[in-house]
């Protein structure tokens, strides 16, 4: 009796802990899926203009106005969304931190920072 | 010479403008929507017809980027005012508003053409910082306390920050051809 008791709760516990490891591996894997994120782009300014994001998340931008935008790389033009018109959008993953403008509206500007 | 000549022009251009605004405010019987409708047009259409000069004679690239991009956004106000006056089935009505905004586009335009080719492009960029920020005084003081159809009233305050948008970018290449002498 007691041996096979004690196999028993051998197996509990091994079964507990995986169940467990199983649970918790779940539970972190939804926090680190990519999150989405939306800027509305009203009355000529980037809304939120400060965003701060976790690496991989994904940046969407909707036009709320009924002039033409874009979101562009402000320091090398490494990256650009052509102009987009109202209700339109566009997105981008974002892998490290980033200042944007409107290239043809430069003094609308934004950035997004990767929480550390 | 010829700089500060174009100067005293734009001087006398933007105080007469903020002069005659006030007064207009001030003296004439209020306006009524279908004239705001029609100040809001030609107002927009001039800085387009200001824009069209300086794609013709300017050089900079900067500063044509700029009058293009006038002539597509003060487009695109002026197809929402279009539609909006089409929904509600108002016609704009000419007024003495627009008729010296008109007046005083003439004057411009013909300074505007006879500016030599290395002047025109501060002379142009000085009158838009002027003109904007004489719209945006107008918009704000006279078109918007008065218009009472609640959604033309919204889309003249949604054109504001476009308008100061401008202005910003405007100063901004001022500032840029100013240090370039
Ligand atoms: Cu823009």
């Amino acid at each position: 009796m007691k041996p096979f008791l004690k196999h028993y709760h051998f197996q509990t516990v091994i079964l507990v802990s995986i169940i467990l490891l199983w649970g918790f591996g779940l539970k972190e894997n939804t926090t680190q899926e990519p999150q989405v994120h939306t800027v509305e782009i009203i009355k000529m300014k980037f809304v939120p203009q400060n965003l701060i994001v976790k690496k991989g998340d994904k940046v969407i931008w909707i036009n709320k106005d009924f002039i033409l935008h874009d979101v562009t790389d402000e320091k090398n033009d490494k990256w650009t969304s052509k102009p987009f018109g109202k209700n339109e959008s566009w997105s981008k993953v974002i892998t490290q931190d980033e200042a944007y403008f409107c290239s043809l509206h430069k003094v609308m500007k934004g950035t997004i920072k990767i929480e550390s | 010479m010829k700089n500060y000549a174009n100067h005293i022009k734009v001087f006398g251009f933007l105080s007469l403008l903020l002069l005659v605004i006030p007064l207009q405010a001030q003296e004439s019987p209020k306006l009524t929507d279908p004239e705001i409708a029609s100040v809001a047009v030609v107002a927009n259409q001039i800085d387009i017809d200001f824009a069209k000069i300086a794609l013709q004679k300017s050089k900079n690239k900067e500063v044509q980027d700029f009058a293009n991009r006038m002539i597509e956004d003060h487009t695109a106000v002026i197809e929402q005012a279009v539609a909006l006056v089409t929904k509600l089935k108002v016609t704009p009505i000419d007024n003495a508003v627009s008729q010296s905004l008109l007046k005083q586009a003439e004057d411009t335009k013909v300074n505007l053409e006879k500016a030599k080719k290395n002047d025109f492009d501060k002379y142009y960029v000085d009158n838009e910082v002027a003109y904007h920020k004489q719209v945006i005084g107008a918009v704000n003081d006279l078109l918007i306390p008065e218009t009472k159809n609640q959604e033309l009233k919204e889309l003249l305050e949604t054109v504001v920050p476009a308008l100061e948008t401008h202005l910003g970018h405007a100063q901004m290449l001022q500032n840029k051809l100013t240090s370039k002498k």
